[in-house]
């Protein structure tokens, strides 16, 4: 992997090297990069299945990270490349036309988190959720307490105690309440 | 259109006659060990805390009320009750979980016609997967809050360093520090019930949470001005029912509290409080300047009363002045409680003597209530064979000696009778000053309860080693040894038992283990009593008593209409307690004085 490694990074601008294990590692590529990186690993080091794509929201820091993971079937090694993009405009370039199952994948990402892959094929039409009407829900400002409760009725007969408030009627009725 | 296309459906016919591929029925497979099914909760170990339900977001838990499952200390009674329809299986709840009784079984199918079914209470609406061996648990090593306090931020001085002086051992959180530790407490709230004086425990730890310290403050005076000082020697049984426990330590309240106090200044916290009302031209006389009286004579003056109160000795503070040692309590955090309370207008008379100096019926003629809160201010003695002599002494009655700046006649060999926080005190006191004086530590605290059974704070008993007095439990005194008219020490005999079958004090001895222990002082720290002399003959006789103790109401009226009492005199001893029962006397006398006034 390490050797790997010191091949691209003379070729691109990468981040440092995280190894998770002996076959699996990350590395960060400029979003520019990404395609040329890519398809670099698929054509020159045997990197031709994509496993998956998937993202994670940095909302403190106003970022989406994107995680193109690549498999060698040869060397049964995966590699990860993570892409950082603004998390307000949200938008990345498509890859479907490296592999044809990215399109699902970023099918999925425009749902989920509301990253859009421009060209992607059927990237407008809904995935999973139907008639979806909040955020996308893995946003992590996605309040999904909130949603649930005004999404979906409670059934009749429902009611709840607070602990504290529940004690002091039972114990202390009548005494000075204390904060509340 | 080829021929084998009009062909093809009708090969699938080759199949009819082979074993499905199939499974029939896929209801009644077993789910990996993890999955995730319905919930098992085990009642007994859950307290209600209802981090469950905070957790939940689908809004799936309700806490309820359970027939046979008493609200107590540390439980609120209540249980989660589940929506399968809303839940989602996320195991949220089981993750949470402060006392491991929820957990999920790998029992996921069950059919049942009536939606109501699939909301329920688990572990008290059987079903047939209560006992189910497998399913998911929350991970030894995901704990919500951290098995341990903040103590490394919280530094004490070294034993070596606080034996040579009276300065106070432990200081106080910084700020970040304190953040920590309050984003350990899970605001379940069913440390306010355990409190006394139902301090608003969670909205001040979420005060320090959010830094809004002013808040912090008015939370505290809603029902506490004495926050400093319990701060640093409250009892802390809130500690005692933290959901945070089940897990490991609990939240250190007490040192938040000190926190919050120790965050604002003397003049904000005197904004904080605010300004008494308008003057209601009621008077109220209170004897006895400690956390009781002081309590009720706080909340009396807001109300708008004038209120003036007599204390015997030269400073307000009474027990927490003069029973509790500096290195634990300096005398400046007395003040600037105190202080406060005096510029709600509370008019504090120190070196008056009820029944010497002013005659408790002229208070009587001069004010519209009396409130007595005298405190227990007199030691017990053991009246054992030699306790008469003059070095035979009395710990209240040193401790008070000391605050007082007064010689004590310090022993170089001491030994001290009890095993309760005020025996922990005094032989700490006499450590220091032999350290002071003589230059090495030797002090004897023998006590009747064995160590797992001391009344003491267990810190106190900790710190007390570390300083090297020498503690002996289960060990019942029998006779000061007298030689030459002068103490040598005390004998003393193994204890057997010290409650009889009935769980009456009545305590039994091994008399053939006999142990001689010398020293030229012999303090004795067993309890005490109230003087309650200042009442007079006559009204002593007048008034109802129970037990050694006045007869008061819930209110603390006592049998004279005019009379009230509070605090340890009536409780028992314990800062906490006498600040709770000030509040509930000054809305006794509030309730009184302002009678006529309302109608």
């Amino acid at each position: 992997m390490r050797e790997l490694y010191a091949r691209l990074k003379a070729l691109y601008p990468l981040g440092e090297l995280t190894e998770q294990r002996k076959n699996l590692a990350f590395v960060t590529v400029p979003a520019a990069h990404l395609r040329d990186t890519l398809l670099h690993l698929r054509d020159k080091e045997g990197f031709t299945h994509l496993v998956l794509l998937t993202a994670v929201d940095w909302l403190e820091e106003g970022q989406f990270q994107l995680t193109y993971l690549l498999n060698n079937r040869a060397l049964a090694c995966d590699l990860g490349l993570r892409v950082l993009i603004q998390r307000d405009t949200a938008t990345m370039e498509s890859i479907h036309d490296l592999w044809p199952t990215a399109a699902t994948y970023q099918r999925e990402l425009r749902e989920m988190f509301g990253i859009d892959f421009p060209g992607s094929p059927r990237i407008e039409e809904e995935f999973i959720l139907e008639g979806w009407n909040s955020i996308p829900p893995y946003r992590r400002d996605f309040d999904t307490l909130k949603y649930a409760q005004e999404a979906y009725a409670e059934r009749p007969g429902r009611v709840t105690h607070d602990p504290e408030t529940h004690m002091r009627l039972q114990m202390y009725p009548g005494q000075h309440p204390a904060g509340k | 259109m080829s021929f084998k296309d009009v062909l093809s459906p009708f090969t699938a016919w080759k199949h009819l006659f082979h074993d499905p591929v199939s499974i029939r029925n896929p209801i009644g497979r077993a789910a990996a060990p993890r999955y995730r099914g319905f919930h098992q909760n085990d009642i007994e170990k859950c307290i209600g805390c209802g981090t469950c339900e905070t957790i939940c977001q689908n809004g799936a838990i309700d806490m309820v009320p359970v027939e046979g499952i008493q609200t107590k200390q540390g439980d609120s009674g209540l249980r989660p009750r589940i929506d399968y329809g809303r839940c989602c299986w996320c195991a949220l709840c089981v993750d949470v979980c402060m006392t491991k009784s929820l957990n999920m079984s790998n029992i996921y199918t069950w059919v049942e016609s009536d939606g109501d079914a699939f909301r329920f209470i688990p572990g008290v609406d059987k079903k047939p997967w209560d006992d189910a061996a497998h399913g998911y648990r929350r991970p030894d090593d995901h704990q919500l809050t951290g098995p341990t306090r903040l103590r490394e931020h919280m530094p004490e001085m070294e034993p070596e360093e606080r034996i040579g002086s009276f300065a106070e051992i432990v200081h106080g959180y910084n700020v970040e520090a304190a953040k920590l530790e309050a984003d350990r407490c899970v605001s379940c709230g069913l440390c306010v019930a355990t409190c006394p004086t139902h301090m608003a425990i969670p909205q001040y730890i979420k005060a320090i949470r959010d830094g809004d310290y002013d808040l912090g403050v008015a939370l505290l005076y809603e029902t506490n001005p004495f926050s400093s000082i319990c701060g640093r020697v409250c009892t802390r049984k809130c500690e005692s029912t933290c959901a945070a426990r089940h897990e490991g330590d609990a939240i250190a309240i007490r040192w938040l509290k000190r926190h919050i106090m120790d965050q604002v200044s003397d003049e904000q916290i005197k904004k904080v409080v605010g300004q008494p009302a308008a003057p209601t031209g009621r008077k109220v006389a209170i004897v006895g300047a400690g956390p009781a009286g002081l309590t009720a004579a706080f909340d009396l003056a807001k109300k708008g009363h004038q209120v003036v109160v007599y204390e015997a000795l030269d400073k307000p503070g009474g027990m927490t002045r003069f029973g509790i040692p500096e290195y634990r309590l300096p005398y400046d955090v007395i003040d600037r409680d105190v202080d406060v309370i005096r510029s709600v207008g509370v008019d504090i008379r120190c070196n008056v003597r009820i029944g010497q100096d002013i005659t408790l019926e002229r208070l009587k003629s001069d004010f519209d209530a009396v409130l007595i809160a005298l405190g227990l201010q007199d030691g017990r003695g053991t009246r054992i064979p030699g306790s008469d002599q003059p070095m035979v002494r009395k710990a209240v009655d040193l401790l008070r000696r000391v605050t007082a700046g007064e010689d004590i006649g310090t022993p170089r060999q001491a030994v001290v009778i009890g095993g309760g926080n005020v025996a922990m005190d005094i032989a700490r006191t006499l450590a220091r000053l032999q350290k002071k004086q003589y230059g090495e530590v030797k002090v004897i605290l023998t006590a009747l309860e064995d160590l797992p059974h001391f009344l003491a704070d267990a810190d106190e008993i900790k710190e007390s080693g570390e300083e090297g007095i020498i503690i002996l439990d289960s060990r019942g005194p029998q006779q000061v040894v007298i030689e030459n008219g002068q103490v040598t020490g005390l004998k003393t005999w193994k204890v057997k038992a010290i409650f009889d079958e009935q769980g009456r004090f009545a305590p039994t001895y091994d008399e053939t283990d006999e142990q001689f222990h010398p020293g030229t002082m012999v303090v004795e720290a067993i309890g005490q009593m109230a003087d309650t002399s200042l009442l007079g003959d006559a009204l002593t006789e007048q008034l109802a008593w129970q037990r050694g103790r006045l007869q008061v109401d819930a209110g603390g009226r006592t049998s004279e209409a005019w009379l009230w009492s509070a605090g340890d005199m009536v409780r028992g001893p314990d800062v906490v307690s006498a600040v709770a029962d000030g509040h509930r006397v000054a809305a006794s006398i509030h309730a009184a004085i302002t009678q006529g006034v309302q109608q």
